[in-house]
């Protein structure tokens, strides 16, 4: 017997998150599916200061417990650390299955799956990952206590996360590809300050090195084109996102970069699927836009639940 | 911890893992690791399915720093597989190891006894 709800989440992110809250709160049946624990990227976020209504700094992880703790409250139900192992999300019902056993389905889906993570594509990259090369600060910066390390990037993410991992490494060297950082004025003012951050410009990765750890980057000098090898103890990557798109590829539309393309409703062109957060293809990704998204989403799906009742 | 996963200090690595007669699946955990937590009840469940033919133990990496650094482990969290003692198979480490991914190298490795 399948588990039949009014809306399935998949995504417990900012976006599928704030969904659950607004579904739950118009008494559709809830239903929040996660691969991880809930948070998205917020929660390997180490300080988040631009969500509204926390005048301090506030812990990735903690927005997270505290999204789905107010989404658990109205009655949404999260299941955790769950692989979706079959779905169909063509038809008027739409069908997933769960590890391998468990069947659930719902007449609307809110595909909220964000973003992952970007991978260079650089040779020894996916060799060294988890000997050496990182793309979580908060997970592993600890393995570095007293080290030299190198930050590839210059976003909000890589310079943030630079200045989380100088309290264990001894020396951040941040390698960008270009002659200034991306990220927001504030915190690349407090990078450039920072005793223990270097910045090496204009210059990007060809190939992490080593026997059976990592342990030299060479990087070229997009200018001058000049090559080096640098004797690194780990690096962390952080060099955008690339959107999770597995469960909607070949049914919905995309742009040319792989993000779905929506109506201001988020729906789909598929009717009963929709989508929203960094799935989506939009400007700007910031929590405050995927609680939007989410947001929009939920209300759009009560109404179309209700007319398909 | 389910009682399928047993957690294991540095010490223990000679008796629990170089030794055993049976395939390892060793886990590096940290704190403040939420990968790591998502990863926990996916371990469990697949522990549970090999009760008896396949160990899955758990390391906690900052209070066993040597081993992690013997084995050049430097992400949480990183399954690690052995075979009579020898490491096998491919690492698997970050947000993304699948229960069905762990499942599959398991019982490649009971398929080559």
């Amino acid at each position: 017997m399948a588990g039949k709800y009014d809306v399935i989440i998949v995504g417990a992110g900012p976006a599928g998150l704030s969904a659950a809250i607004y579904a739950s709160r118009a008494r559709l049946r809830t239903l929040v599916l996660d691969e991880s624990v809930p948070g998205g990227q917020m929660k390997t976020t180490h300080k988040v200061s631009n969500y509204p209504g926390f005048p301090e700094d506030v812990k990735g992880t903690d927005l997270a417990l505290a999204f789905s703790t107010q989404a658990e409250r109205f009655g949404a139900k999260i299941r955790r650390a769950i692989e979706i192992t079959a779905h169909d999300l063509s038809g008027p019902v739409k069908t997933f299955e769960l590890d391998e056993e468990d069947h659930v389905e719902a007449p609307a889906v809110i595909i909220a799956t964000g973003a992952k993570p970007r991978e260079l594509g650089v040779p020894g990259e996916s060799r060294f990952r988890g000997r050496g090369i990182s793309y979580c600060a908060t997970c592993d910066g600890a393995y570095f206590d007293g080290k030299e390390i190198h930050v590839i990037g210059g976003g909000n993410s890589a310079v943030e996360e630079s200045l989380f991992l100088t309290q264990f490494a001894r020396k951040v060297t941040i390698v960008h590809q270009f002659d200034h950082f991306q990220a927001e004025p504030v915190s690349a003012a407090e990078a450039l300050e920072s005793p223990r951050i270097e910045v090496i410009w204009n210059s990007e990765p060809r190939a992490f090195l080593g026997e059976t750890q990592l342990e030299r980057l060479r990087i070229e000098n997009v200018k001058t084109k000049e090559v080096r090898e640098l004797p690194t103890d780990g690096v962390f990557i952080f060099v955008g996102y690339t959107p999770r798109t597995d469960l909607v590829k070949g049914l919905v539309r995309m742009n040319e970069w792989g993000y779905v393309e929506t109506q201001e409703d988020m729906s789909t062109d598929v009717p009963g699927v929709y989508v929203a957060g960094d799935i989506r293809s939009k400007r700007f990704r910031q929590i405050t836009t995927a609680v939007a998204d989410g947001t929009i989403a939920a209300l759009a799906v009560q109404k179309f639940v209700k007319d398909h009742r | 911890m389910s009682e399928f996963v047993k957690e294991i200090t540095q010490g223990d690595f000679e008796a629990e893992v170089a030794r055993s007669t049976l395939p390892v699946v060793l886990d590096f955990f940290s704190t403040e690791c939420p990968p790591c937590e998502a990863l926990a009840p996916k371990f469990d469940a697949v522990a549970e399915q090999f009760a008896g033919k396949a160990r899955f133990l758990k390391i906690f990496r900052q209070g066993n720093k040597d081993l992690a650094s013997r084995l050049g482990v430097t992400g949480s969290p990183t399954l690690v597989f052995f075979q009579g003692g020898t490491e096998v198979g491919e690492r698997m480490s970050g947000e993304e190891i699948k229960r069905t991914a762990i499942k599959a190298q398991v019982e490649a490795l009971l398929a080559v006894r």
